[in-house]
């Protein structure tokens, strides 16, 4: 009984640390680009007055779309119209279960997980659901039975398949020097220090695998540079039939995809819910998993806000050239040479 | 065969019939020499100078209206001399003439404008002010003159001094002072006035019902012929339907005389030039059945019901019963499907095409005809006025009261105007009457059915004049909502005759 | 008529460009100055200490809008001396107006001095794309775009439908 309730609150806690931080995203990406850009941004909306640099606009936009009229156009497939954006959303979310929020710690003479769904093939998991995301763009595009959005469909599908790929074969590389598919245990592998001044994170160890997942992750969760899909302003992406809240369920599925890419990189490459320097036991140092993690996969968050805001967008060979030609091989390279030092390193009996 | 000269004009070769004159000769081939006193029907005064051209060999400039061809002759009207003698003589011109461009009728269609942009385009070297004169006085009741706008090419005078031989307009004074005036005491009332704003070459004479009405540049033309008499003649209609909010939201602007030697030269008569003036109002556009079970029908419908109801009377009335009263408006094509489904089909004898009593009026030796309908000659070519005879209004009178035609088919006319009060009487007492015409008039409100049909600018069509012409004319607008040709609607009732389909 | 042929050289990619990486850090650091610049700027003004702005909007309804001194604004009628609008209903700027938003109607001016004069004057701002023609092609000057004014929305079509009177007023 105690169990299903800690389960209960931990899918709360993913679900509101997906949909918090989507929704929050939606501030940030108006007021960091206005910052950066010497603008304002979005500061209108407002409660009895009060604006709070404009953070109730996400709200705004939360009740403008629940409230416009669900417009469904003549001549798409209306089951598959309305299943995929919930496809798109769903599998978004559902990677967010495997995430290691926080470790263990001991409290009441038991050991509470903070991790929702602790698996052994965590990362296995994500990868897959982030994977099933595909289906419900193509969908999005076949369904809506128009030229535009189909082929902007064809056009996530053949971007999010390259560079989802690319993304496993970055990911063998610290995965093998972890030597685990379980998030929580990759965590703990990077808790050691080097020298004993420089955490063992994955960033460190894994320099060039984090500068790809970068790319490829930002490529797989289809935002600029390479929001081809979509491409909103120029070129007509495969939402492009969708009104209302059905609409906005595709943004915040890109919004989850984003946070699950940087929640995964935290875990990776950026020692996860660890604190350097500092062992973390008890209910406070739960709550210090949780900010650590949360921090992290923030930092990321707006790293990749800020690369929006940066860089144009690709043109649709160069992306696909960039994934296949690129980015592949040098995943690959890294996995080689990864194997190579852990042998070497074995055989010299450093590890 | 007349004999010709061949002389050099701008470097092409010409052929100059004789007695012809080297403007005349450039007309006829397409070349164009500047000019305003010329006109092809009011001689060659030669006081104007604008056609001044070079000839090769003479010494000074030649006025190219007045000079007689001779073979092998080399005229230049585009030399750089002869541009600047017709400049100087433009410029000349407008010494004395308002720049009231804006707000003057005629611009868009001036001669003035015309060769200002083509050969003027020079800056102003007048210092002093510019004379001013009579604007804007209604010399008559169609005709507004404003003597600062005029250039003195007299074609007014001539214009009435040999074409209408009324004498109303003289000029007076000399040098700056001279002006275009009426003769004191007159008014310029001849029944050809308005040809006088057609061949002023300025805006010193416009029309008073065009004025301001809409500028020329937003008019369509269409080549149409006057349906004001059976001279028919050969006009076009100036309509202005891109800007409904001009001309008062009337469609048809004027009409003015096209050039057609062989029936009305350059002019057309008072009448018929302003006789157009309700073409709009009054209009029929939906077809009707009225009385107790009034409703707006199809037109097969219609046909049908139409049909429906004369064979409910003649179970037990006799079919000749049932009159025909036809207009001389009608087409020849028009003549032709009456006559399929009146004579050759429904087989009646009763027919009335005579003009309405004030269908007739005044005829003179110029253009007017005494037959103020145009197509009583077209009508003749299909029987009616030969083998069939039209009744008078008086007989199909008498024929209603007896009860021998209890039922009125009535095409473009109006018994009720011509009977007055008792024509009410007559028609409440018929079993069928069936209204058809583009106009409702005081008859379409008693029909039963109420049909609406073209007017002659909304279609395309052919009038035959007294003179045995065949005279086409083009469709210059768009019917109003349901309306048909004539001819189209006699066939979709024949077809419901026949139990085939309408329209 | 002649073609002038200019080649262009496109600037080369070196390997330092190629890598893309260098490029997008530098990139990445315009970025990062400006936002992290206008922030310490934004956070000094939040604390009340003066300091050069942190952004360049202009906050329109609260704060008026900086027009052009030449700049197109809603048309405005002439008047003449004593009144009467200077317009003569020539229909130029009807004419010329690429939008077919100026709908004229003449008649007869009472004026013993003026000849032609509107009886109606409309103009269908909504219709309107503010190229100035009609201003160009007045003969009588009788016609500005002058007006400052640019707040022309309006709940219904008819209401963007400017008439004579409104026109010559400075306000509506």
């Amino acid at each position: 009984m105690i169990a299903l309730a800690w389960s209960a609150v931990k899918v709360g806690y993913a679900l509101g640390f997906g949909f918090g931080l989507a929704g929050l995203l939606g501030w940030v990406e108006r007021k960091q680009s206005a910052v950066l850009q010497d603008r304002i941004g979005a500061n209108r909306a407002d409660i009895f007055g009060w604006r709070i640099i404009g953070l109730f606009h996400p709200l705004a936009d939360g009740i403008k779309l629940m409230t416009k009229e669900d417009f469904v156009p003549r001549g798409v497939l209306r089951p598959f119209h309305g299943l995929a954006p919930a496809l798109s959303l769903g599998c978004g979310l559902l990677c967010l279960a495997a995430l290691p929020f926080g470790g263990e710690f001991q409290m009441a003479g038991r050991t509470w997980s903070l991790q929702p769904w602790p698996s052994p093939v965590g990362l296995v998991y994500v990868l897959a659901f982030l994977g099933l995301g595909v289906h419900g763009v193509v969908m999005a595009g076949y369904a809506s039975g128009s030229n535009y959005g189909l082929l902007g469909g064809l056009r996530g599908a053949a971007q999010m398949v390259a560079y989802e790929v690319c993304m496993a074969a970055v990911l063998a590389g610290p995965m093998f020097l972890y030597g685990t598919l379980d998030l929580q245990e990759a965590v703990r592998a990077q808790g050691r220090l080097i020298g004993g001044v420089l955490p063992a994170w994955g960033v460190f160890t894994q320099p060039l695998a984090f500068l790809l997942f970068l790319v490829a992750g930002t490529a797989a969760s289809k935002r600029i540079p390479f929001d081809l899909p979509e491409g909103e302003s120029e070129i007509v992406g495969y939402h492009v039939e969708y009104a209302g809240m059905k609409f906005g369920m595709f943004m915040i599925s890109d919004f989850v995809e984003n946070i699950v890419v940087c929640g995964l990189g935290a875990a990776l490459f950026l020692g996860g819910w660890q604190v350097p320097f500092v062992s973390l036991a008890g209910p406070l140092g739960a709550v210090l998993m949780l900010a650590a993690f949360l921090a992290k996969t923030c930092a990321l968050l707006f790293l990749l806000m800020q690369v929006r805001w940066t860089l144009p967008r690709l043109r649709f060979d160069q992306l696909l050239d960039l994934g296949w030609k690129s980015l592949l091989p040098l995943a690959l390279a890294n996995f080689m040479l990864t194997v190579w030092a852990v042998w070497l390193l074995r055989r010299l009996s450093w590890l | 065969m007349a004999k010709t000269i061949r002389f050099t004009l701008d470097g092409r070769t010409v052929e100059a019939r004789e007695g012809e004159t080297v403007l005349e000769a450039a007309q006829r081939c397409g070349l164009r020499i500047p000019h305003y006193c010329w006109h092809q029907a009011l001689g060659n005064p030669g006081n104007c100078r604008m056609c001044n051209v070079e000839v090769e060999g003479a010494a000074k400039p030649m006025v190219s209206c007045r000079l007689q061809p001779k073979e092998g002759m080399v005229v230049r009207s585009a030399a750089p001399a002869a541009r600047r003698w017709q400049r100087a003589a433009l410029e000349f011109h407008l010494v004395d003439h308002p720049l009231d461009c804006p707000v003057c009728d005629q611009s868009g269609e001036c001669g003035l404008q015309d060769y200002y942009m083509d050969i003027g385009r020079y800056p102003s070297s007048l210092r002093d002010d510019k004379w001013h004169m009579g604007k804007r006085m209604p010399i008559g009741p169609h005709i507004m003159l404003d003597q600062e706008r005029c250039i003195m090419c007299t074609r007014c005078t001539r214009f009435v001094s040999t074409v209408s031989q009324s004498h109303e307009l003289g000029i007076f004074g000399r040098g700056h002072s001279q002006v275009v005036d009426v003769v004191p005491g007159r008014s310029l009332d001849n029944p050809y006035s308005g040809c006088l704003a057609d061949i002023c070459p300025v805006g010193a004479l416009t029309d008073r019902d065009f004025r301001f009405q809409v500028r020329v540049w937003y008019l369509d033309e269409a080549e149409s012929v006057c349906p004001g008499c059976s001279r028919l003649c050969s006009i076009w209609a100036h309509t202005s339907t891109r800007r409904p909010w001009h001309n008062q939201g009337r469609r048809l602007a004027r009409l003015k005389p096209r050039l057609d030697p062989e029936v009305n030269g350059p002019w057309i008569c008072d009448e018929g030039r302003y006789g157009f003036a309700g073409f709009d109002s009054d209009r029929l556009g939906r077809v009707l059945r009225l009385g107790r079970d009034a409703a707006e029908l199809p037109w097969d419908a219609a046909c049908d019901e139409i049909a429906v109801a004369w064979h409910r009377v003649v179970r037990h009335k006799k079919p000749e019963g049932l009159a025909v009263v036809a207009s001389g408006a009608l087409s020849n094509q028009d003549w032709a499907g009456f006559r399929s489904l009146f004579v050759d089909g429904l087989r009646l004898s009763r027919f009335l095409f005579a003009p309405e009593p004030d269908q007739v009026g005044a005829e003179d030796g110029l253009l007017r005809r005494r037959d103020k309908v145009p197509n009583l000659a077209g009508g003749r070519a299909f029987g009616f006025g030969a083998e069939i005879q039209s009744l008078t209004w008086q007989t199909l009178a008498e024929q209603i009261e007896q009860g021998e035609v209890w039922g009125l088919y009535v095409v473009d006319r109006d018994p009720l105007k011509v009977w007055g009060e008792k024509g009410r009487a007559l028609l409440e007492r018929l079993d069928l009457l069936v209204y058809q015409g583009p106009r409702k008039g005081l008859t379409g409100e008693l029909a039963r059915f109420r049909l609406p049909a073209t007017a002659w600018l909304e279609e395309d069509g052919e009038f035959t004049d007294f003179q045995g012409r065949v005279r086409g004319y083009r469709r210059a607008l768009e019917p109003l909502g349901q309306a048909r040709p004539d001819w189209e609607i006699f066939a979709a009732i024949e077809a419901a005759f026949h139990g085939g389909g309408g329209l | 008529m002649a073609v002038t042929v200019r080649p262009v050289t496109r600037p080369a990619r070196g390997l330092w460009e190629q890598v893309y990486l260098i490029e997008v850090l530098r990139g990445l650091g315009v970025t990062f100055r400006h936002f992290f610049v206008n922030l310490w700027r934004h956070v000094l003004a939040l604390l009340g200490r003066r300091a050069a702005a942190g952004a360049v909007t202009i906050q329109y309804p609260e704060q008026p809008a900086v027009l052009g001194r030449r700049a197109r604004t809603r048309h405005r009628l002439l008047r003449r001396p004593d009144g009467a609008p200077r317009c003569t209903a020539c229909l130029l700027c009807e004419t010329i107006c690429p939008a077919k938003c100026i709908r004229i109607t003449a008649e007869e001016s009472p004026d013993p001095m003026v000849e032609k004069r509107a009886r109606s004057f409309d103009i269908d701002v909504g219709m309107c794309v503010f190229c100035g023609h009609c201003v160009e092609a007045c003969p009588v000057d009788a016609i500005h775009m002058d007006s400052s004014q640019v707040e022309l929305a309006s709940y219904t079509r008819a209401g963007m439908i400017w008439n004579m009177e409104s026109l010559m007023r400075e306000k509506r």
